[in-house]
């Protein structure tokens, strides 16, 4: 117990409880310091709360309970973490928290069952969960708010229970129950009228698959037929390396745009498009200078610290918020200092893995177990490995293909549409790039795109000499496969392939089955 | 009712992909190209020197290896094509053409290339993208692609004539089965009907999987006997239905619905005649191939399809085949583990029934039915229910 990395036996602190028995010991300096950044979530939930509006919220939809879990969700994401990879994983949590706030408060504040701020909703353009928000880019006077991101998404990723009543509502309402439980999900929180309601138009887009595609289609009977809150569905190719697609794509980002323009009165803003385009790329930089940094022996920025950032950054800022690029830069610093000093993150580094498929959103912190214990380094995972391209800051033809790719380029979407190639030849590609002898596959049961490939995966890991551990699991419902069905999928590998021993035993099987 | 004089053999057609038209064809020395999704404009697949085969994998067992490779949670329908295709059993196509149309058959395709199913020296596999929504926008991306993927391979690969004279020529020998099958499907809009759906089935099913020119003659005489032809004294059937959904090339499942005494009135299904042997309309002042997607496009009734107009578009589409062909009822059936019509089955239930007052029964089913108890059992439970507020004289 004490600040040495692997000094606390992370496990014991688990009581079958909701909650953890007591905080991790991290020496003086690093336990003072998680401690100031826990008391700054409290004053975010706190600035929140004091809003009456907010309070409403809370009484009159039921996902607002979850985010009572948000400081446990944080302590998850920093376990075991010391020095540099402590203040990393804070620096990012702390702006994500800080964001989710904003985007809750903006929603109430519009919500006509709320706030019901009629001029403010004027403003508001409601985005898809899982939507690259490039369109956004050159609206500096509108805001984009994603109704199923704090609704669904971060709720699950707050408390592993979260989306289990509106998979229920969707499944009584005639859903099949294989399908992918993030669209059904929403569908079930649309189904039972539970999504804030504002907004001058709203901008669909097919994204990850076609669960998603067709979900969007039950939102969008409420939202346009009930609500008349216009919406624009933006098809993004899915085979999105091929060239003659990019015309198309480009044309639906027109389409998109002037669409945005007709039912907010606004019109595009190239110079604010092009300022938003350079922290796109400043951030891509930063993001490329940490993957990087994982294919050295010395990894700074992995595992849980790039995976929700990432998909924060890319995705729903998209280089609308400098404070991101701040942090961005601050990460950087950190990293490079660490990296200089050859700081480790566990006391022994075993096998380093690409993290592949789609990870359940119920543990996500799974990436931190793991590293905790068995010494496996998760440099880097397949919603991480998204467009590098640097994007134009002048061309404004140009930037319309760039607006493009990025929405084709979505996280997960990426993957999952465009061909094998991206999906199954590339992934060999990283292990050779990361130097990974392991790749940690999250077969997400209901993502026919991922288990369309199982065979493949299997076959050509073989070839290969990789080791490939499947981790089923069914995305947003613990019920299905459990947190410690997911451990126990890799304990097994680990003992009866590798023949290794744990280095934190007390990890092997942890009592979270009633934990948020 | 007398048996249709060529209904055996259009089921012996039916119980093999390499059926004996194919084969015959094949003789002539014409390419088969193979496909696996309603979206792709069949014309264009049968021009002269080629003809198209949607692929199927009749009297399928087991799908073990496929089931390796895809998982048990993509729908059979992909899984029995690629087992057969494992087996060697599409070693007889010279090509596939295949659009994303849903993920699952695109993985299946994909499977089928990289475990070199396919063993003809010059196959190729070309891969499509097709419009989500149907607009002007789409309709470019459509036409651009039919043309980067199937009449350019076409033509540089097996010297295929892709001209505008060529498409049209297609057009006019898909029209006359379309005109055809059209005709004889009429006939099930009769109180007592002198057709079953089942042989409607079996009739339209073989228009998609064997050449179509060597189907005319027989689809003649069956529309010429069908003239004829003495419905049963009494109606069989106690309702009708109209039955709507993902695809369907099971020749058991209309049969067993049927059973139950529910004559399936209309089809709108993947491989049903509702849209799929609409006649296509050509006229002079445009390039064929833009107006047969612009047809394909709009009248597509695909689940993917994700613009609001469109969706709605299917609700009305499927009250008007009930309205036209005189339907007590709408049995919407989904291929289990299909997402596209997972959704769709969820809500057109729902708004069928609810803002069209159809009674509607939902059912997700296996590819291949057989005897399946349960199905029977929920058919038949559906049949009754229907009937009884028919005999109460209560609404629909």
């Amino acid at each position: 117990m004490g600040k040495a990395v692997g000094s606390e036996r992370l496990g014991s602190f688990y009581t079958n409880g909701k909650v953890r028995k007591r905080r991790e010991w991290r020496g003086v300096r690093d336990t003072f310091y998680d401690y100031t950044r826990w008391l700054h979530i409290m004053g975010i939930l706190t600035k929140f709360i004091v809003k009456p509006r907010n309070i409403k919220a809370f009484f009159r939809y039921r996902w607002m309970g979850n985010y009572l879990a948000a400081p446990m969700m944080v302590d998850r994401h920093t376990q075991g973490l010391r020095g540099p990879q402590l203040r990393i994983a804070h620096t990012e949590f702390d702006l994500v928290m800080e964001d989710i706030a904003k985007l809750l408060d903006n929603l109430f504040r519009g919500d006509r069952k709320i706030g019901n701020d009629k001029e403010f909703s004027k403003k508001v353009v409601l985005m898809d969960e899982n939507e690259m928000t490039a369109v956004m880019m050159g609206f500096p006077t509108l805001k984009g708010l994603s109704r199923e991101t704090p609704s669904v998404y971060v709720s699950v990723l707050l408390n592993q229970y979260a989306a289990c009543h509106y998979l229920d509502t969707a499944q009584e309402f005639g859903l099949s129950g294989d399908v992918c439980p993030m669209p059904a999900a929403e569908a079930g929180v649309s189904i039972e009228d539970d999504f804030p309601v504002l907004g001058a138009c709203a901008i669909q887009c097919n994204t990850t698959c076609d669960g998603s595609l067709m979900g969007n289609g039950v939102i969008s009977k409420r939202l346009e037929l009930e609500d008349h809150v216009p919406c624009f569905q933006l098809a993004a190719p899915l085979r999105h390396r091929e060239e003659d697609v990019q015309e198309y794509a480009a044309q639906e980002i027109r389409n998109a745009i002037q669409f945005i323009e007709e039912h907010t009165g606004e019109t595009w803003d190239w110079d604010y498009y092009f300022e938003c385009a350079k922290r796109v790329n400043e951030s891509t930089r930063h993001r490329m200078e940490w993957l990087e940094m994982n294919k050295t022996d010395y990894p700074q920025v992995f595992g849980s610290n790039l995976a929700l950032y990432t998909e924060t950054n890319y995705m729903a800022i998209c280089g609308k918020v400098p404070e991101f690029v701040d942090a961005d830069r601050k990460i950087s610093a950190i990293a490079e200092k660490a990296y200089r000093k050859k700081t480790m993150v566990v006391k022994e580094y075993r096998h380093r893995a690409i993290i592949w498929g789609v990870q359940s959103h119920f543990y996500f912190d799974f990436l931190i177990w793991l590293q905790n214990c068995w010494g496996i380094l998760p440099l880097t995972d397949m919603l991480s490995m998204v467009s590098t391209k640097i994007l134009s800051e002048s061309d404004k033809e140009q930037a319309v293909y760039d607006m493009a790719w990025l929405t084709e380029n979505m996280i997960m979407r990426n993957r999952t549409h465009g061909g094998y190639k991206v999906l199954l030849d590339e992934l060999w590609e990283f292990c050779e790039e990361f130097r990974a002898d392991t790749v940690i596959l999250w077969e997400h049961i209901s993502c026919k795109a991922l288990d369309g490939m199982h065979g493949q995966f299997e076959e050509k890991a073989r070839e290969r000499g990789i080791h490939l551990i499947w981790v089923d699991h069914d995305l947003f419902d613990p019920r299905i496969i459990s947190r410690q069905e997911i451990r126990d999928q890799v304990n097994r590998y680990m003992r009866t392939v590798f023949r290794e021993e744990p280095l934190d035993p007390t990890l092997e099987v942890i009592p979270d089955e009633h934990s948020w | 009712m007398k048996d249709l004089k060529h209904l055996y053999y259009f089921e012996k057609l039916l119980e093999d992909a390499n059926n004996e038209l194919v084969r015959q064809a094949r003789a002539e020395g014409r390419k088969c190209i193979a496909t696996v999704c309603e979206n792709i404009p069949e014309p264009l697949l049968n021009l002269p020197g080629t003809f198209s085969v949607r692929l199927r994998a009749p009297r399928t067992g087991s799908i073990e290896m496929a089931t390796y490779y895809l998982t048990s949670f993509l729908c059979e329908y992909t899984r029995a094509l690629l087992e057969r295709a494992i087996e060697g059993g599409y070693n007889f196509t010279d090509c596939m053409i295949t659009p994303d149309g849903c993920s699952m058959l695109n993985r299946c395709a994909e499977n089928m290339e990289l475990l070199r199913t396919m063993q003809k020296e010059h196959f190729f596999w070309e891969y499509m993208e097709i419009p989500m929504k149907a607009d002007e926008n789409g309709l470019n991306l459509y036409t651009l692609q039919c043309q980067n993927h199937i009449l350019n391979p076409l033509k540089e690969q097996f010297d295929i004539d892709t001209s505008d004279a060529a498409v049209r020529k297609a057009v006019e020998e898909h029209n006359r089965v379309c005109r055809l099958i059209r005709r004889i499907g009429e006939y099930r809009r009769e109180e007592n009907p002198r057709i079953t759906g089942y042989e409607f089935h079996i009739l339209t099913m073989a228009t998609y999987v064997a050449p179509k020119d060597l189907l005319i003659e027989m689809l003649q005489e069956t529309l010429e006997e069908l003239k004829t032809r003495k419905p049963e004294e009494k109606n069989p059937y106690r309702i009708r239905v109209v039955l709507v959904g993902s695809e369907v090339d099971d020749v058991d499942l209309v049969h067993l619905i049927e059973d139950c005494g529910a004559y399936v009135c209309a089809d709108r299904f993947c491989y049903g005649s509702f849209p799929g042997r609409d006649v296509i309309e050509l006229n002079d002042g445009e390039d064929a191939l833009t107006q047969i997607c612009r047809q394909y496009m709009y009248r597509g009734q695909c689940a993917r399809y994700m613009n609001q107009d469109k969706i709605q578009e299917r609700r009305k589409y499927v009250d008007r085949l009930a309205k036209e062909y005189h339907g007590d009822g709408i049995i919407y059936q989904q291929i289990k583990f299909c997402d596209p019509w997972a959704y769709e089955r969820m809500v057109g239930t729902q708004v069928l029934r609810d803002e069209y007052h159809y009674p509607v029964l939902s059912v997700d089913r296996p590819y291949a039915v057989g005897n399946s108890g349960q199905l029977r059992t929920r058919v038949q439970a559906f049949v009754e229910s229907v009937e009884l507020k028919k005999i109460q004289g209560g609404d629909r």
